[in-house]
């Protein structure tokens, strides 16, 4: 459990990083306005490497975190990557990950997924997240930038051994 | 019963965790849509706006020495045409001031009252949206600079002040601006040429336009492609005079009476650095006794 709990506090502090690049300097790769999500790439990563506890509770506290840094309402993010984390932690050890197809794989479906979700709580909630409601282009060239980015980050976060594969979670 | 709840966790602690979390946010966004008290995203505006300050530091601080060397040759080159160029300003600076004197000699006969500029705040783009869900810009102004929700936001981009968007979050330290194209963004504008009146609303980031609607069909005819379209004043938000856009498309839909005008906004967002918000007008000097002072911006509040 403490080995969770650590996971959990560095898995944050990466995500957060990834949000402040995200919102500042990332900015000047941006195609058509649209930024590559770090976060969620970091959140794949984390949850199909130790499970549905540790993405889900990462996914929440980096939602909410982004939530107070942002116009969307608070428990926007926090239930996107919450639901992102714990679906992506249930394939857990049942999914062999090699450095480059899976990756790729893995990303696509989870922005898909993110742009289905957001719409989804946009419709609820009556929000303005114009972003991914119609299916526009600025998903499709997110989930090509994620794609694009995702093996790289893996191979990269595959040095840290915090992240090495858990033992399989009991229900 | 107790033993048998811990006993029912134990077994489903991963869906029970999911639940709580599922139901936290789905709490949060419930009371996020309402008016609460206690506004923890001013907290949260606040932090972030100092972490991102940092890194939007740190990277210029790279970015401005490296380009510095350049910027030394071209400075060089700069300065030799500036000395030309202060040559010709002398002359223009001489007949300006005789214009200012016409003007104001001209003012005072048509009795026109002495209206101050209202006053403005520079502050700098520090962030952008951390998603690509939302499209808000973060400054680096607050409310500790005498940032106000609602101030409406200009910029310079060539020779041209175009509208951006207007405050809607205000922090301490750091504020977030929605974009005039944002969907959520309506600004009652004019076509300058013709006077003719509508509603400006943002298409969203994809498709980066702005649509006009409510303008009478009547006006079809009078109104060109590359028509400057400027704010109204009316509805109290955006002072009079504002460059929104340029007339991109007209459409005459035969289901509805009025125009659809797609306007390319002045401002390019992506290149969007530094910015001015626009405060309230001042109180307006007194006029004479008897006299009812001529607002030069009757929309503005």
């Amino acid at each position: 459990m403490n080995r969770d709990f650590r996971t959990i506090f560095f898995t944050v502090l990466i995500m957060a990083i990834c949000i402040l690049l995200q919102s500042t300097i990332l900015g000047r790769i941006a195609i058509r306005g649209v930024r590559p999500d770090l976060a969620l790439l970091v959140l794949i990563f984390v949850s199909m490497r130790r499970g549905a506890m540790v993405g889900q509770v990462s996914g929440f506290a980096t939602g909410f975190l982004e939530d107070l840094m942002n116009v969307s309402p608070l428990g926007f993010h926090s239930l996107l990557r919450t639901v992102i984390g714990y679906v992506y932690g249930l394939l857990s050890g049942n999914v062999f990950i090699d450095p480059f197809l899976m990756p790729i794989i893995l990303t696509v479906v989870a922005t898909i997924l993110k742009g289905i979700l957001a719409g989804i709580v946009s419709a609820i909630f009556g929000l303005a997240a114009s972003g991914f409601i119609t299916f526009t282009g600025r998903l499709w060239i997110e989930v090509g930038y994620n794609g694009v980015i995702a093996p790289f980050l893996f191979a990269f976060l595959n040095l840290f051994k915090m992240f090495k594969q858990a033992d399989k979670e009991g229900a | 019963m107790p033993g048998l709840f811990e006993g029912f966790f134990a077994r489903h602690r991963r869906g029970a965790t999911l639940t709580v979390l599922v139901l936290v946010s789905l709490l949060c966004l419930t009371v996020a849509n309402r008016a609460v008290v206690i506004k923890p995203k001013e907290i949260g505006l606040s932090a972030a706006g100092f972490f991102q300050k940092g890194f939007t530091g740190f990277f210029n601080w790279f970015g401005d020495t490296a380009g510095s060397i350049r910027q030394l040759r071209e400075a060089r080159e700069e300065l030799n045409a500036a000395r030309a160029r202060l040559q010709e300003m002398d002359q223009v600076t001489r007949e300006i001031l005789e214009l200012r004197r016409q003007n104001e000699s001209l003012k005072d006969q048509l009795d026109f009252a002495n209206i101050l500029p209202p006053e403005r705040i520079a502050a700098e783009v520090i962030a952008r949206d951390t998603d690509n869900l939302f499209s808000t810009l973060t400054i680096n102004k607050g409310s500790r600079h005498g940032v106000k929700k609602g101030m409406p936001v200009v910029a310079w981009q060539g020779d041209l002040e175009g509208l951006v968007g207007k405050v809607v979050l205000v922090g301490p330290g750091s504020s977030e601006v929605l974009p005039l194209y944002d969907p959520q963004c309506m600004v009652s504008a004019r076509v300058d040429s013709t006077r003719d009146e509508g509603l400006v609303q943002g298409e969203g980031k994809d498709r980066g336009t702005l649509v006009m609607n409510y303008v009478k069909k009547i006006a079809k005819n009078k109104i060109t492609y590359g028509d400057l379209v400027v704010t109204s004043g009316l509805g109290g938000l955006y002072p009079k005079g504002i460059n929104v856009g340029r007339i991109r498309d007209i459409t005459a839909p035969t289901y509805q009476t009025s125009l659809v005008l797609q306007v390319q906004p002045i401002i390019d967002f992506d290149r969007l650095e530094y910015l001015f918000l626009i405060g309230p007008e001042p109180e307006s000097a007194v006029p004479e006794a008897g006299q009812q002072a001529a607002p030069a911006t009757p929309g503005a509040k």
